[in-house]
């Protein structure tokens, strides 16, 4: 995994394709549950990113959603990590449609360039199609690599 | 309405409520299209947000919170993480110089 300059933070357990939620709520139990499987966070933690997501929608774009907890629920953060839960069928959020989460756990900032990636992803619609529709999970870790060995600045700014 | 001109203004800070999901990716855009400027860009939690910083970017609905925080600064709500309006607007003035509202 070291290649793809995704270090510890994004693990290919931790990316599940072809999943369907009823609605957005179970969505988002769903992404912090795999949060909660791979040991990154307390199980209160999903209450805090369903409350999260209910304050503001946390959709970014191109079918891409990132929850993650409240200020209150870094606190349930035991380890920084990131996971990719794929939603083929849609999912309702806030009226626009989700098709891929991100969930995010983090204490620091070492998953910044990972959404920096993200960002820059979404910005290219092929690019964004791509990571919506990936087949397999290779795919979506090759997708979301960032391209350069985060230089010491990002890693602390 | 608070207002500031581009060329008075050396720290944008993009805040969300947590600081760790939609702050950061809208940071890592706006930091790159400001790259070439000597204009520093953080992320941070919308209940921190330093006292230093001389334009608020955050999500419209975290807008009365920040303005809580940081009364009398320039804050810029947005709507969209991907190309909106009214970032684009602060980025352009930032870069070209103009006046910032909020």
């Amino acid at each position: 995994m070291a290649d793809r300059n995704l270090g510890e933070l994004l693990s290919a357990d931790r990316v599940l394709l072809g999943r369907s939620a009823a609605d957005r709520e179970d969505a988002v139990r769903q992404v912090g549950e795999v949060l909660v499987t791979s040991g990154a966070v307390s199980a209160g933690y999903v209450d805090s990113m369903v409350q999260r997501d209910g304050d503001v929608s946390t959709f970014v774009g191109e079918g891409v959603a990132i929850p993650h907890g409240t200020l209150a629920g870094r606190d349930l953060v035991l380890q920084d990590a990131l996971c990719v839960v794929q939603f083929p069928g849609g999912v309702d959020w806030h009226g626009d449609e989700a098709v891929l989460c991100i969930g995010i756990a983090a204490l620091g900032d070492g998953h910044v360039p990972i959404l920096a990636r993200l960002a820059e992803l979404l910005m290219e619609p092929d690019r964004a199609a791509a990571l919506r529709s990936a087949a397999t999970v290779d795919d979506v870790l090759e997708l979301l690599a960032p391209e350069e060995t985060p230089r010491p600045e990002e890693q602390s700014a | 309405m608070p207002s500031i001109d581009a060329s008075e203004v050396r720290k944008v800070v993009i805040a969300c409520d947590a600081g760790m999901g939609s702050s950061v990716m809208l940071a890592s855009t706006v930091r790159k299209q400001l790259k070439d400027s000597p204009i520093t860009v953080e992320h941070t939690p919308v209940d921190h947000i330093p006292d230093d910083a001389d334009i608020v970017i955050c999500h419209a609905g975290l807008a009365e919170r920040a303005r809580a925080v940081v009364p009398g600064r320039v804050v810029v709500p947005f709507q969209l993480f991907i190309g909106d309006p009214a970032v684009t607007k602060v980025v352009a003035a930032l870069r070209s110089g103009g006046t910032i509202d909020g």
